[in-house]
């Protein structure tokens, strides 16, 4: 498998991919610190999956999700954010994110969503 | 101001946007259990305690769509700048030897306040969003608007406070 992490803060990105290898996800990981990269690096290395924050400068994560949809790209995306309002989710999977973990998260909570998708 | 149940004032309270103070608590012991303690809750409330010349302050402000207008919010969390230090090895699971460089104290402590803010705008039922974190050593940076609510806390022996405020002029909801 191969993963892009989509985090502003270089601490958070850390974090996550700590907590994927927590979860027994021993993935190859690419990093992205906004939301063009989310885009740009998801179009050039055609990930399996892509982990991305909502709220990062130069395009949010559903910007970014939203775009690579309207450029043909399913690839499968999954957000990692600090909100987790029900407003937040619908828009999530209305732009076509399988899933949605919320901030603070555990290796528990990672395998609940990431798990169905792999399956 | 500092106790019992608080509501955004004014036209917060007529939206029916409300947070109390025990739902701070509950959020900070969250975050901080899941992201620094390995699931155990080592932060509870305490007796107050003063701002000091060593505080950092991080932030984040919600802006709310109203029925009557917008509505901009912030959440604060201040600690000393040792805790601060402790916060970011914690996360970066570093060794307590270890140097932390200004960025990566400013990253990790400004994503505590950005996972305490998020979860709070998700306890307010109206649309929302969230900015970026900020982090200031200088308390009028993030200490500005209309104050709310504020709890005072002890993780780990070490002192935390974390406040919202209205950066709205309130009075003009009333």
């Amino acid at each position: 498998m191969f993963v892009i992490v989509a985090d502003d803060s270089r601490v958070m990105r850390q974090i996550v991919i700590r907590t994927l290898r927590q979860a027994g996800y021993d993935w190859e990981i690419l990093e992205a610190t906004d939301g063009q990269e989310v885009y740009d690096l998801t179009l050039d290395n055609n990930p399996d999956l892509v982990l991305s924050d909502w709220n990062m400068p130069n395009a949010t994560g559903l910007e970014a999700l939203i775009a690579l949809r309207q450029a043909g790209c399913q690839v499968p995306f999954g957000f990692v954010t600090s909100e987790g309002s029900p407003e937040m989710r619908e828009q999530a999977a209305n732009a076509g994110a399988l899933f949605l973990i919320a901030k603070p998260f555990s290796a528990e909570s990672f395998k609940a969503a990431i798990d169905p998708v792999l399956a | 101001m500092t106790s019992g149940n608080t509501t955004l004032d004014g036209a917060g309270a007529e939206a029916g946007v409300t947070v109390d103070k025990e739902q701070i608590l509950s959020i900070v012991q969250e975050v901080l259990s899941a992201m620094l303690d390995a699931g155990e809750v080592l932060v509870f409330e305490s007796d107050p305690h003063g701002e000091s010349d060593n505080d950092l302050y991080a932030w984040v402000d919600m802006h709310m769509v109203l029925p009557m207008g917008d509505l901009s919010a912030r959440a604060v969390v201040r600690t000393e700048a040792a805790t601060a230090n402790v916060i970011t090895q914690s996360l970066l699971m570093m060794d307590p030897s270890e140097e932390v460089s200004t960025e990566d104290l400013a990253d990790a402590f400004g994503e505590i306040a950005n996972v305490v803010g998020g979860n709070v705008k998700s306890l307010i039922d109206v649309p929302a969003s969230l900015s970026l974190p900020s982090v200031s050593a200088v308390g009028s940076d993030a200490l500005s608007g209309t104050f709310l609510q504020d709890i005072d806390l002890n993780w780990r022996g070490m002192p935390l406070n974390v406040s919202l405020w209205i950066l709205t002029d309130a009075t003009e909801w009333s």
